[in-house]
């Protein structure tokens, strides 16, 4: 944090607020991703009002945020963000797309400047054209600004005015010339609260005589029909609007009112009750007589100026509603805490399993209490672990959430027009896994955008619409999930493929079949774009692709027609930290196979083994041969009794191909929180990970993907 | 032996003696630094891992983590490696690592004045004098303190990628 003014900040509160910083980037970056959602949905032609709002409040969030904690340029520029957003909710200004588009870069800015607060190390953002666009699009294109009355250049003024005083920048010369400052010079009676604490309301002071220009304040004696309430009396040329929310930088929306100075309205005080409609009415027939009014001059500010109040208030009172409930029912814990929750949780499965092990010899009659005791245990162990990993689920729409954006601006840049659509956002997947996953499906939308979907011109002439469409899809296929990126766009050539992978000295025979040709793109370096462009092409990228989908244990399919599209399905498992496992036993030791790699098991006689070549053992299953891996041999393990035959045939399937493995018998299945080997040791040949089992020993976990491979080599 | 140098300075500057545990390998008497200490613990048999060195014996669950097994006395090729009631497991916390290492009983805590220390003299051993930091004179006794950090995570010990 080099160079922002924290001065401010820590002299006025005389706390610390760093503790608080995490809070507001967290927050913020929330806020952010929401704007953008929403800036991308907003339809510009029928903008709806509430979602102009719901924009506005995000930039309004993030500004109060940044004033606080004294990030001066962040608060910057979300303010001028803000004045743009407040006349487009207004109707003052029609939202046309280069303003959306100024918005989104905002944005990006926006994000940019909180990663350099939270020490990403990167350069200072210069944002001065950013903001001058933002300035000329809320003044200069604004025609309301220049025919509207008094009310709205009012408004107009006072928006430059806090951004000098906290920016100190030049460039506000435009929004002086909105209207003399003392045109709209008008006496209100202001009242905050009601309170816990009174004391807050002279932060309200304070704040208010700190800004140049923005009229004087008096506090008046409390009312104590009012209580909690305190009452100043304040004469301002600045719009309530503003006023409101600079105040909002200390205490709530509804807690703030503007009155008719000396109008007597105790049900006003309390905001957003049904009466507040028939008050305005009565204060409207007061108004000209009320005592203390400056001139008649400002009738008419008083007019235009309290609808807008009174408009206020009932709507902050329905906002407050709906965001008040999901405030009250989450929390934010840290991902560290739930991991030693479910490693705790993880220890307790093992100990449960101990015990039910141990126990089975036990005679139920003698120990019939113990027993029922031990059922209940096992029954709430795996209740409160399935609850536990829950946690750690989140919905896929997080991934997908990121590329509609990436899509528009990757879509402009080429020229290309492209619809996203995403389905089964509301699939959860474990959060481990969501972080990875996202890289790779990135690549793949990138790819399908670029590769995949041709130029409008070009879709035009082979009949197909005009905008292509690539669709984003997730679900749950028994234990993985399953997540397809589709395309409408050319789809994949066979022969130019084959031609390329010629090319590139790949051995590829016409006799390939569509799939092995398909898989081709996932051999390093390969690429099939005629030209590359910046956006892919370098062929980096599928083979990492496929690379990091496997090492997850997920796999990659390819489907495509030429002409017509592409599919490509990404299969994963759904947690990374539990797994259905078969136990089997090798020699006296024991290995776990993933039950999903699992496709049979039989028994074998030593004359259903042939060999080929010598030295190639293989195994017919219902009419196929299959190459047969024989564990004792790969893991060396050690043999005592020789009369032992091994006689358990276990057909797994990995990367689509299949092996059988020999083993001495079946053990059984399991659930079995799977262990990384890697913290403490190094990465094992063939071995994916480790588990404790039921007795407390470590038995290690099959890569069977790494044993497929071993079977061509 | 530009690095011993380094190595005294640095504990004169914070303590004049370091504690160091022993134990014994066979004849020989060892001192490793006890900050880098764990736990002590019975031999318990660990599940064998196909393929590693043959000092590596496998990986035990230590509540709930994987620890991988080194028998030290097999590393520095002591004649006989029997496991017994004495044989005993010290679990070493080495940077984010936690790893087993085998040897036959711990005899000691001792702290060891920074000038009791020797350098160790070139010669051919199982163990590389880089590994060792001086030969300490302990009444009758020699102690071969060990820099048990840079061993275990050498390379050719193979315990980590």
């Amino acid at each position: 944090m080099a160079d922002t003014s924290t001065d401010n900040s820590t002299s006025s509160a005389g706390i610390d607020l760093s503790q608080f910083y995490q809070v507001f980037f967290e927050e913020a970056g929330e806020n952010l991703e929401n704007m953008e959602q929403l800036l991308l949905e907003l339809d510009i032609e029928a903008a709806d009002d509430e979602e102009l709002n719901a924009i506005f409040r995000c930039a309004h969030s993030i500004k109060g945020g940044a004033a606080t904690f004294g990030f001066s340029d962040v608060a910057e520029l979300t303010h001028q963000m803000e004045t743009l957003l407040d006349k487009l909710r207004r109707h003052e200004l029609v939202p046309t797309p280069p303003m959306v588009d100024v918005l989104l870069q905002s944005g990006d800015a926006l994000k940019a400047m909180l990663g350099r607060h939270q020490g990403s190390g990167a350069d200072a953002i210069d944002t001065t054209e950013l903001l001058f666009n933002i300035r000329a699009m809320s003044l200069g294109e604004a025609p309301a600004a220049v025919v509207a009355a008094p009310a709205v250049s009012a408004a107009v003024a006072p928006v430059a005015a806090p951004a000098a005083t906290q920016a100190a920048s030049g460039a506000s010369q435009a929004a002086s010339s909105g209207a003399a400052p003392t045109a709209g010079q008008r006496t209100v009676e202001l009242r905050v609260g009601p309170l816990s604490d009174l004391a807050q309301a002279d932060n309200l002071v304070e704040l208010f005589k700190e800004i140049v220009d923005l009229g004087t304040i008096e506090a008046l004696p409390d009312d104590p029909a009012l209580e909690g309430v305190r009452r100043f009396k304040v004469s301002t040329a600045t719009a309530e609007s503003e006023l409101m929310d600079l105040f909002t930088f200390h205490v709530a929306r509804e807690q703030v009112a503007f009155l008719a100075f000396g109008q007597a309205a105790p049900q006003a005080a309390s905001a957003a009750t049904p009466q507040a409609e028939d008050t305005s009415f009565g204060f409207f027939d007061n108004a000209p007589g009320a005592p203390g009014k400056p001139a008649v001059s400002a009738s008419t500010e008083l007019v235009s100026a309290k609808p807008a109040a009174v408009a206020a208030r009932p709507a902050a009172a329905k906002a407050d509603k709906p965001a008040a409930a999901p405030e009250a029912s989450t929390i934010r814990v840290s991902v560290e805490k739930v991991d030693q929750l479910i490693n705790l949780v993880g220890e307790l499965v093992i100990t449960q399993a101990m015990l039910a092990q141990n126990s089975r010899g036990l005679d139920p009659v003698v120990y019939q209490q113990l027993v029922t005791g031990l059922t209940d245990l096992d029954r709430n162990t795996r209740d409160l672990q399935e609850a536990v990993m829950s946690i750690r689920m989140i919905p896929m729409s997080t991934v997908f959430s990121r590329f509609p954006r990436m899509l528009r601006d990757l879509a402009n840049k080429l020229g290309k027009k492209v619809e996203l659509v995403t389905q089964g956002e509301a699939t959860e997947l474990d959060k481990g896994l969501v972080e990875k996953i996202t890289d790779p499906l990135t690549h793949l939308v990138r790819n399908s955008c670029d590769h995949g979907v041709e130029m409008p011109a070009d879709r035009l002439a082979r009949g197909k619409p005009e905008v292509g469409t690539i669709t984003l899809a997730a679900s749950h296929q028994g234990g993985s999930i399953v997540i397809e990126v589709r395309d409408d766009g050319r789809g994949l050539s066979r022969e130019k493929l084959l031609k390329k992978a010629r090319e590139k000295g790949i051995d590829a025979p016409d006799s390939l079949t569509d799939n092995e040709v398909w898989n081709l793109i996932f051999a390093p370096g390969f690429s099939t774009a005629e030209e590359v462009t910046d956006v892919s092409g370098r062929g980096v990228g599928m083979d990492v692709v496929k690379k990091n989908i496997t090492s997850l244990g997920g796999t990659v399919e390819i489907d495509s027609a030429e002409g017509y599209g592409m599919r490509v399905a990404v299969r994963l498992p759904l947690t990374l930290a539990i797994m259905d496992g078969m136990s089997v036993g090798v020699g006296e030791e024991v290995y776990i196979l993933p039950l999903s790699s699992v496709v049979e098991s039989f028994q074998v006689s030593t004359e259903m083994i042939k060999t080929v070549g010598g030295s190639g053992r293989v195994v017919e299953v219902r009419e196929e041969y299959m190459p047969v891996i024989e564990l004792e041999k790969v893991f060396q393990v050690p043999r005592f009794d020789w009369e032992h035959n091994s006689g358990i045939m276990v057909v797994v399937e990995a990367e689509s191909g299949r092996v059988a493995l020999l083993v001495d018998e079946l053990l059984g299945q399991q659930q079995v929180v799977v262990k990384n080997l890697e913290s403490n040791y190094r990465k094992v040949n063939d071995v994916s990970g480790a588990t404790i089992m039921g007795d407390g020993r470590v038995a290690l976990i099959l890569d069977v993907g790494s044993l497929v491979r071993r079977s061509r080599h | 032996m530009g690095m011993m140098e380094k190595l005294d300075v640095q504990t004169q500057q914070t303590e004049l003696a370091r504690e160091y545990l022993t134990f014994r390998l066979g004849d020989e008497e060892y001192g490793i630094d006890i900050l880098k200490v764990q736990e002590i613990r019975g031999y318990e048999n660990p599940t064998r891992i196909a393929n590693a060195p043959h000092f590596l014996k496998g990986v035990v669950n230590l509540r709930g983590t994987i620890v991988p097994i080194v028998d030290l006395r097999l590393r520095f090729g002591c004649s006989s490696s029997e496991y017994n009631a004495f044989t005993v497991t010290i679990v070493l916390h080495i940077g984010q690592r936690t790893i087993g290492t085998v040897v036959d009983s711990v005899s000691d805590v001792m702290e060891i004045p920074v000038e009791a220390v020797r350098p160790a003299p070139e010669m051919s051993s199982a163990i590389d004098a880089a590994y060792i930091r001086g030969l300490a004179q302990v009444g009758e006794r020699m102690v071969i303190l060990l820099d048990i950090e840079s061993l275990l995570m050498s390379q050719d010990m193979g315990l980590i990628d």
